[in-house]
């Protein structure tokens, strides 16, 4: 975990123009941000654009961090989330839950998601298939709704503690826990026709 | 799915036995794995129980396990750089090379360079920075300007004491013979302006138009001479110079005005 003072301390020297502190944030945090980013939003180019405006946001509002009012990676992971949903609300991507039946888009040959999964049928090489796997996850994560999507990103992949994620996205510890919840079930739903025998 | 809902209600016979919304509040505990004790037995009896809750759990767990086998993802190897560019507009050379790889036969002179230049000039190309210096800049041409230094006299500039002592007296002489040429211009303009006057014949001053609007002396002469001269002859007395009023014997002008037209 970042130690809170070294980290103000590195914020400070950042908003008094050392470059060399800023080139150490951005070391710091932007592993953690793309993969913020590369999961929510779902593709690569996507999340290095969407990376580069978030540190292009911290940069200019660096100043504004008050390290009495929380983490510093609470505040980055608040911008981020920030600037994901303004992402989503701009390019539309109504991507509420969707059933394994229903077609995935036109550029996948209007075939539903389980299709998809199945006609990658059975590779040989074990690496292959893990890899598969992971991708399968990747997709059916980018199918629930925003909301169940942000919340589960911030717990299973980056670890936050609920009082965070509250934090972030602005709702009590409560409604986390439900999304959490209603999101890992949603995903498992997506996935069970598929990959029984993971479960 | 079955209807949570209607479990709910027949679910809880017992005193001691979990609701589904309390069910629902240890879920995440439950996964998490900390949720022990008592609790735990309560909340394991309620999944077996349950229609919709026991269902719930399987998938949540399942949900969880599969985000278990999702790692980190490599950002992009240009990412840093990329963003170091956009926000301080600084494009480090060092960021592309592989950190802590010395260049060999490097000399003292590339060391200083790398280890001290670069991060000096890097932070001057700043926008900040290079906004500061180019107002300071701008704000000391204009002073210059103003002062009437040019840039050719800053290269004549010693800063020997004798020379500075020379510059001071030169200045200060110069001074002195600008003030004494003004001073003898202003002599030379007084005396032109006074063989003007004595040269040229004493002229009367211009007649003063008087500007009030509300002196309305002159008017009704005008707009007698409006309303009713229009192209007819009348008689005007002329004023003479030096002659009182009570002199009977004026002289008769005869005058034709005509009416202005507008």
């Amino acid at each position: 975990m970042e130690d809170v003072q070294v980290v103000a301390m590195l914020v400070r020297r950042c908003v008094a123009g050392d470059a060399a502190a800023w080139e150490e944030i951005v070391q710091t945090y932007n592993r953690r941000i793309y993969n913020i980013c590369y999961r929510f939003a779902g593709s690569g180019s996507d999340a290095e654009d969407l990376t580069q405006e978030v540190f292009i946001k911290m940069y200019r509002t660096l100043s504004s961090y008050d390290p009495s009012k929380g983490a510093f990676v609470t505040w980055v992971t608040t911008i981020t989330r920030n600037l994901l949903v303004d992402h989503f609300r701009k390019t539309k991507q109504d991507r509420v839950t969707d059933s394994m039946d229903t077609a995935a888009s036109e550029h996948e040959d209007a075939q539903p998601l389980s299709e998809q999964i199945q006609d990658q049928s059975a590779p040989p090489d074990a690496r292959v298939r893990q890899r598969e796997v992971k991708e399968a996850v990747h997709t059916a994560l980018g199918k629930l709704s925003p909301e169940l999507r942000e919340a589960l990103i911030l717990r299973d992949l980056q670890d936050m503690d609920y009082r965070e994620i509250a934090t972030v996205l602005r709702v009590p510890e409560g409604t986390v826990k439900s999304r959490i919840n209603r999101g890992r079930a949603e995903l498992a739903r997506l996935l069970q026709r598929t990959y029984r025998q993971v479960m | 799915m079955p209807d949570r809902k209607q479990d709910r209600t027949g679910d809880a016979p017992h005193g001691k036995e979990m609701q589904c919304h309390e069910f629902d509040l240890l879920l995440t505990d439950a996964i998490d794995g900390v949720l022990t004790g008592v609790g735990l037995d309560r909340f394991q009896a309620h999944a077996q129980i349950c229609k919709a809750c026991g269902p719930l759990l399987a998938e949540a767990e399942a949900g969880h396990n599969w985000l278990k086998g999702l790692t980190e993802v490599e950002p992009p190897a240009n990412l840093v750089v990329n963003i170091l560019a956009s926000t301080t507009g600084v494009d480090s050379q060092r960021l592309r090379t592989p950190a802590g790889v010395t260049q060999p036969g490097s000399s003292w002179l590339e060391r200083l360079q790398a280890s001290v230049l670069e991060p000096m000039w890097a932070m001057v190309r700043q926008p900040r920075f290079a906004m500061s210096f180019g107002m300071a800049f701008f704000a000391l041409s204009v002073g210059l300007t103003v002062l009437g230094v040019k840039p050719a006299d800053v290269e004549q500039i010693s800063l020997r004491p004798a020379a500075i002592r020379h510059t001071y007296y030169n200045t200060q002489a110069r001074v002195v013979r600008y003030y004494d040429n003004i001073h003898w211009v202003y002599e030379m303009q007084a005396a032109v302006r006074r063989v003007k006057r004595d040269v040229e014949p004493a002229e009367p001053g211009p007649v003063k138009q008087k500007s009030n609007k509300n002196d309305t002396t002159q008017q009704p002469e005008q707009k007698q001479e409006r309303n009713y001269s229009q192209a007819e002859s009348h008689l005007v007395l002329a004023s003479a110079q030096g002659l009182s009023l009570d002199s009977r014997d004026l002289p008769v002008v005869s005058v034709t005005t005509y009416r202005r037209l507008v």
